[in-house]
């Protein structure tokens, strides 16, 4: 059976399936903190310093992330040798983003180009004024017109919604959380003030809460940090559609892309997630993904490329290919 | 007690202010968005006389097109600057029925082909005509989202209050040649290869 989907019924179920994880996010974030500035304020002996600790967290994890968000477009550049794109050298590229950029209403994104054969993309900056669209020579080589079309508008949709900016602000609370564990463990350490306390019974099961909290709360607010990541694709994907109205370039592109072989090699664990497709090519083929499948794909960027093809075919006519 | 109630007033008010802000400036994006299809119709327009000069030859028996082509750059840079959205639409699709059949030209034409500038024009040609499109998706969308906005609740009370009236986008005729259906239209087109 094939569910046709109208493309606005799809945004709309998007938006607010990214919604929920964002807002069940933004929950975890607030009990885990909680919990733990409630154990440290014990450990340091008093609340105001659990709060304290607190606002330190988020001050020092705010500096971290916030250089690299300020400056993303210029870091990842820099990291990936890119070099900007001319009209002349890169026609379609150059013209195709652009004219996206007129259909989307946003400002033409500064255009750069990696010299490297395996196809892929990725947007960032700040804001649709800083937005940098990426594209490998491969990529461009590679795909038609039509095909291209598809991959850009995926990018400038990303660049539409924001999501540089979202990736940021979640990067900033894992990395609260995760000092904030880190030092209620090292508080546990080295002793602190729990000695004489002992006899306090709320007192121990805040902290052996907080202790659970401490070590299991980084990994599941990178669990779903890695979730709202996947679902900004799929929503760039349907961004995609609106744009271009027509699935099938972004299909072939994606059946294209995945298929090859080639690993991106200016890739790195840390841009990983702006790709359109996921660079480490292992993680793209069905072979090597089915011992491990369910549970290794919780911790992938992009989700797996036959739920993104099977999204995108049931907005268009087209069936999906057997074989 | 009170102090709710101000707060509540001081929200609807910013509310009220932010969907009437949202109807005028989604306003003046419409009008700005129709100025584009005729700053890219406008570009088109100009690209013509070179795509001429450069193909003149080479139309021999075939000068038909090189009227057709005339007509279609009359009508364009007559309807940029009318900024009538119908006429742009019409003139759009006068040149887009012209093209194909210069490509035909350039194909069978391995002198013409090998030239880098006529390639080149016929690129930039294409090329405008997917950013016209764009331009008009632009324009459908934002009128979509101003039309809908001003009849679905509550933002329709906020319309009501300031008399907002509908957009009319693209504004396809209702009536017209486009919605009929000729009796060749009905008949498998034939493709010689």
């Amino acid at each position: 059976m094939i569910v046709m989907l109208n493309i606005y019924e799809a945004e709309r179920a998007n938006k607010i399936k990214s919604i929920i994880v964002v807002a069940g996010f933004i929950v975890f974030v607030g009990l885990t903190v909680y919990v733990l500035s409630q154990a440290l304020g014990y450990y340091w002996g008093y609340q105001v310093g659990g709060l304290g600790g607190v606002g330190l967290a988020l001050i020092i994890s705010g500096l971290i992330s916030y250089g690299g968000y300020y400056f993303s477009d210029r870091i990842v550049l820099t990291i990936s040798g890119a070099k900007e794109a001319n009209r002349k050298e890169y026609f379609d590229f150059y013209t195709v983003s652009e004219n996206l950029a007129i259909g989307a209403g946003l400002p033409k994104p500064k255009l750069y180009v990696i010299d490297d054969s395996a196809p892929n993309a990725f947007a960032t900056g700040r804001d649709p004024k800083h937005a940098v669209i990426c594209a490998t020579t491969g990529l461009i080589d590679k795909l038609s017109r039509t095909e291209l079309e598809g991959v850009l508008a995926h990018e400038l949709s990303h660049v539409r919604n924001y999501d540089t900016r979202l990736q940021s602000l979640v990067a900033v609370m894992v990395g609260l959380i995760a000092l904030l564990g880190d030092w209620l463990l090292r508080a546990r350490l080295w002793g602190g003030r729990d000695r004489d306390r002992n006899d306090n019974q709320l007192g121990s099961i805040i902290l052996v809460l907080g202790i659970v909290f401490a070590i299991l709360s980084p990994i599941i607010a990178q669990l779903i940090q890695l979730a709202i990541s996947r679902r900004r694709e799929f929503m760039a994907d349907t961004g995609s559609v609106a744009l271009t109205r027509q699935p099938g370039g972004l299909i072939s592109a994606l059946e294209k892309i995945s298929k090859d072989t080639e690993p991106l090699e200016v890739a790195n664990k840390a841009t990983a997630h702006l790709y359109i497709i996921n660079p480490f090519k292992g993680v793209n083929d069905p072979e090597h993904r089915r011992g491990v499948d369910r549970f290794a794909s919780l911790f992938n960027t992009h989700p797996p490329i036959e739920e993104r093809l099977k999204a995108l075919y049931d907005m268009s006519y087209e069936k999906p290919h057997k074989g | 007690m009170i102090i709710y109630l101000v707060i509540f007033l001081a929200v609807l008010v910013l509310w009220v202010i932010s969907v009437y802000n949202f109807f005028v400036s989604s306003r003046t994006r419409i009008k700005a968005s129709i100025q584009e299809i005729g700053n890219q119709l406008k570009r088109q327009a100009d690209l013509i006389p070179n795509l001429e000069e450069s193909v003149k030859g080479y139309l021999g028996h075939e000068k038909g097109i090189f009227e057709e082509l005339t007509n279609a750059r009359k009508a364009i840079s007559q309807a940029s600057k009318s900024g009538d959205v119908g006429k742009m639409a019409d003139a759009g699709k006068m040149l887009s029925e012209v093209l194909p059949k210069i490509q035909v030209v350039v194909e069978s034409n391995p002198e013409l082909k090998g030239a880098e500038v006529v390639t080149n024009l016929m690129d930039e040609l294409r090329d405008t005509s997917d950013k016209v499109m764009y331009a008009r998706r632009l324009l459908i969308d934002l009128t979509a989202d101003f039309n809908v906005k001003r009849v679905t609740f509550p933002s329709s009370l906020v319309a009501n209050l300031f008399k907002i009236s509908e957009q009319e986008g693209l504004n396809a005729p209702e009536k017209g040649e486009h919605l009929e259906v000729s009796e060749s239209d009905t008949k498998t087109p034939k493709v010689n290869l």
